[in-house]
């Protein structure tokens, strides 16, 4: 089981538009990954079960996933997280 | 959670919308009567919109503002606008919008206890087919 623990950079949290490119990610990922935080598990590529965590900016969270490409697919998810999406927002003029 | 999010005001169960730009005016129309946010506020929840959707599924997108129209944002506040009959929203059928006016991330429970209904079938449903303000005021506040 391949596994990344990163903290959460975008300045809203997960949510709204980084939790869309997050979900965008995950669902290219070949393997299924999942996103825990605190007590809570859930797909990485279902929008609703990313907004029910309640990630807020600097919440930790954990990254899993199992078979060929899961080390591939948590480096890329966990870089994502760990960039402040939202200072890259084309609509944040 | 914060119960001074959702004021029963903000709550619109019959409305009508041609399309998404026009259901996007209604809800931030509605958090501009309830003293929310600033009208430039409804202009950033378009921009948001044409740069990703907001969209997250059962029928509910939860259009918002820019981060550079936080300053437009008077307090925190959500919004409950019900097209009972549809609204294209680039391809998905929507039929409720959660509206969202946030400085920080007060709104940030809110949504995922929103999420968490909407996760559920049966809660999702009886959102998306609320006649009444005190159904939704009683599962979201």
């Amino acid at each position: 089981m391949a596994q990344r623990t990163v903290t959460v950079a975008s300045a809203s949290g997960l949510h709204a538009r980084p939790a869309k490119l997050f979900v965008q990610a995950a669902m290219k990922a070949e393997v299924p990954v999942t996103i825990r935080a605190g007590e809570k598990t859930v797909p990485a590529k279902s929008m609703l079960g990313v907004l029910s965590l309640g990630a807020v900016h600097g919440t930790e969270v954990t990254l899993e996933a199992d078979g060929p490409g899961a080390e591939e697919a948590l480096d890329t998810l966990a870089a994502l997280l760990s960039r402040d999406l939202d200072a890259e927002d084309p609509a944040h003029a | 959670m914060r119960d001074d999010l959702l004021d029963p005001r903000a709550v619109l169960l019959h409305e009508s919308a041609p399309d998404r730009d026009a259901a996007i005016r209604r809800c931030g129309r509605a958090l501009v009567e309830v003293g929310a946010v600033a009208e430039p506020y409804v202009e950033a929840m378009l921009d948001r919109e044409r740069t990703i959707s907001t969209y997250v599924g059962e029928e509910v997108a939860i259009p918002h503002g820019t981060a550079a129209s936080k300053e437009d944002v008077k307090r925190d506040a959500i919004c409950v606008v019900r097209f009972p009959g549809g609204v294209d929203w680039d391809g998905e059928r929507v039929t409720l919008c959660v509206g969202i006016a946030a400085k920080g991330d007060g709104h940030v429970p809110l949504l995922a206890e929103l999420a968490e209904i909407l996760l559920d079938p049966d809660r999702a449903r009886t959102l998306r087919e609320a006649t009444q303000v005190s159904q939704i005021m009683k599962e979201l506040t």
